[in-house]
C-alpha cells in the first residue's frame, strides 16, 4: 500500500524557538499539514537566521546568514516554508536587499565563500494556507467547527511590516489571518491592537517594556471580547502567555487569555488528536476555555 | 521673522556622518521634512529620551554625538512601523539599524549597555552553536548583567512544560558558520565591508 499522496510540498524552515520554547507552534504545524497532506521538509542544518541582534547592528552578518540559510533549502525540493514571522522577515529582506545591491552580493558571496543562492520562494505558513491551499479547501478539511469561538488575531510587527518586503498582505490593514481562520467557523473580533509591538526582543534586556506593550494588548484583546488571541509568531506569543501572569501582577488585573499558534486552533479544527497540539505546554492553558466551548 | 529662518546645509550638518548613515541604511536622511507621523506611531516613544523624528532632526542638524551617546536607538524595537508611515520614504527603521552599528562600532557610545549585551550573546550563540538556545542565551544573559534572579520564577516553569532545553548541539556545519563569520571580519580589516 502507497501513502497517499501529498497535493503540496515545502521545504520547511522552523526556526530556534520551534526546537524550543515554541515547540508547540512546530508540533501543531506538522500535525495540520499532516492532516492536510501538505509536506514538509526540514532544510539540513539550517542555522539560526540572526533575528533582531544581527540587523540591529551588523547587517553584513544578518544578510550572510539568511544567504546561508536560503543556500541550504535548495537542497530540499519546494518553495521555503517559515513559521515564525521573524525569520520570514529575516529572510525576506535579505532577498529584497541583496536584489537591490551589487555592492551587498559582493560581500555576501565573499562571506559565504559561494555564488548566491538566494531564489527560493519564501512563504509564511499563512500565504501556504491561505493562497497555495486555498480558503475553501481549508473549509472543506473542517472536521470540528470552531464555531462561538471569538479570535483576536494578532498580526504583530513582521507579518506585514514594511509595506514592501513582506507583501503576505496590506501592511497597514491585512486580513488574511482573520480569513484563515474564519475557514473553521469561528469568530474573529475587531481590536485596537492587533498591529502593535508586543516589546519583542526586549523580553531578555529589558523585560519592563515587554510588561507595559504586551499589557495593552491584552486589554485591548479583553476589551474587544476576544476568548482568545491567536498568533503567528513565537516571540509575540512568549510574551503574550509567558509573561501574561507578570503582567497581570503588574496591574492588579485578571486577563487569564489564552494565547494560540493559529495552528493548534486549525490543526484542532481539521481533527487532529488534541495530545499533540501541545496544549499543555502553555502557561495559560487553553483547556478550560476548549472545553467550555465543547471543542475538546 | 526673517531671522528665525534656517536652512539646512552642508555646514549645519555634518555631512560626512550623514552620508555615512545614508550609504550603511541605503535611505535618505536629508528628505525628512519632520512631519513627526513615524513618532505618532512609534510603540517605544514613551522609553526614548529623543523621538524618532528628533533623532533625525539631530542628524539634520550636525548633532549626531547627542545620538550615538543616548539611549534612544538602542530602544527601537525594529517594528517598521516608522518606515511603513513616512510619507516621504524615510526607511527610519533601517536608519536606526546604521545608527546602532555606528554606535556598537564606537563601543561604548551609549549609555545603554544590556540591550547590547543581549545582542552580543545572541551573536556569540550563532557562533558557537548554529542555532539559538534560549536557556543559554539567559543564563548568560543573567550572568553578564548582575541579575542572577532575573526570570528567576520562570525558568523552573518553563522547562517543566518542556519549552527549555539543557542540552545543546553544535550544528553539523559549525566550521561553515565559523567560515562566515571570519571571513566578514576579513573583508572588513582589508576595510572592503562596512
Amino acid at each position: 500500500m502507497s501513502p497517499t499522496k501529498n497535493v503540496l510540498e515545502y521545504s520547511y524552515y522552523p526556526g530556534c524557538s520551534l526546537h524550543a520554547s515554541a515547540k508547540e507552534y512546530d508540533e501543531s504545524t506538522q500535525g495540520l499539514f499532516k492532516a492536510l497532506k501538505i509536506g514538509l521538509k526540514e532544510v539540513p542544518d539550517w542555522l539560526c537566521c540572526g533575528a533582531t541582534p544581527a540587523h540591529n547592528v551588523d547587517e553584513l552578518l544578518s544578510l550572510s546568514l539568511c544567504a546561508k540559510n536560503l543556500e541550504l533549502s535548495e537542497k530540499v525540493d519546494g518553495d521555503l516554508a517559515v513559521a515564525c514571522a521573524a525569520c520570514f522577515s529575516r529572510l525576506k529582506t535579505a532577498q529584497h536587499k541583496l536584489e537591490d545591491s551589487p555592492e551587498k552580493r559582493r560581500q555576501v558571496e565573499y562571506a559565504l565563500d559561494a555564488p548566491l543562492a538566494i531564489d527560493k520562494p519564501v512563504k509564511h505558513l499563512l500565504e501556504i494556507l491561505a493562497k497555495d491551499y486555498g480558503l475553501e479547501r481549508l473549509a472543506e478539511a473542517v472536521q470540528k467547527p470552531l464555531k462561538g469561538l471569538k479570535v483576536a488575531c494578532y498580526y504583530g510587527c513582521l507579518l506585514t511590516r514594511p509595506a514592501d518586503v513582506p507583501q503576505l498582505d496590506c501592511a497597514e490593514a491585512p486580513t488574511i489571518m482573520e480569513r484563515v481562520i474564519a475557514a473553521t467557523g469561528a469568530e474573529t473580533v475587531n481590536w485596537s491592537h492587533r498591529l502593535e509591538c508586543c516589546g519583542a526582543n526586549f523580553t531578555l534586556s529589558r523585560p519592563g517594556v515587554v510588561i507595559n506593550l504586551s499589557g495593552e494588548i491584552l486589554a485591548s484583546a479583553k476589551r474587544a471580547g476576544a476568548d482568545c488571541i491567536m498568533v503567528a509568531c513565537p516571540l509575540c506569543h512568549a510574551n503574550l502567555d509567558i509573561r501574561q501572569k507578570e503582567i497581570e501582577e503588574a496591574i492588579h488585573t485578571v486577563y487569564n487569555m489564552p494565547v494560540l499558534y493559529m495552528t493548534q486552533l486549525l490543526a484542532l479544527a481539521a481533527g487532529v488528536s488534541t495530545n499533540r497540539l501541545g496544549f499543555d505546554s502553555m502557561m495559560v492553558s487553553p483547556l478550560p476555555l476548549l472545553k467550555e466551548k465543547e471543542l475538546l | 521673522m526673517k531671522n528665525s529662518k534656517m536652512t539646512l546645509s552642508t555646514e549645519t550638518m555634518n555631512i560626512d556622518f550623514v552620508k555615512k548613515v545614508e550609504n550603511l541604511s541605503g535611505s535618505s536622511v536629508r528628505r525628512c521634512y519632520q512631519c513627526g507621523k513615524c513618532s505618532a506611531g512609534c510603540p517605544m516613544r514613551s522609553f526614548m529620551e529623543h523621538p524618532p523624528n528628533r533623532i533625525v532632526r539631530l542628524l539634520q542638524l550636525g548633532q549626531y554625538e547627542r545620538v550615538l551617546a543616548g539611549r534612544s536607538i538602542w530602544y527601537c524595537a525594529s517594528c517598521e512601523t516608522c518606515s511603513t508611515r513616512c510619507p516621504n520614504k524615510v526607511d527610519l527603521a533601517s536608519i536606526m539599524d546604521a545608527l546602532r552599528k555606528c554606535s556598537w562600532d564606537a563601543q561604548g557610545a551609549s549609555k545603554e549597555s544590556l540591550v547590547q549585551l543581549a545582542n552580543r550573546l545572541f551573536l556569540e550563540n550563532i557562533r558557537s552553536y548554529g542555532r539559538q538556545y534560549e536557556m543559554r542565551l539567559a543564563a548568560a544573559f543573567n550572568l553578564h548583567s548582575g541579575k542572577l534572579l532575573k526570570d528567576f520564577m520562570l525558568g523552573p516553569k518553563l522547562f517543566s512544560k518542556g519549552k527549555l532545553k539543557m542540552f545543546h548541539q553544535k550544528n553539523k556545519n559549525i566550521a561553515e558558520i565559523e567560515k562566515i563569520f571570519s571571513r566578514i571580519e576579513e573583508l572588513r580589516k582589508k576595510g572592503e565591508a562596512p
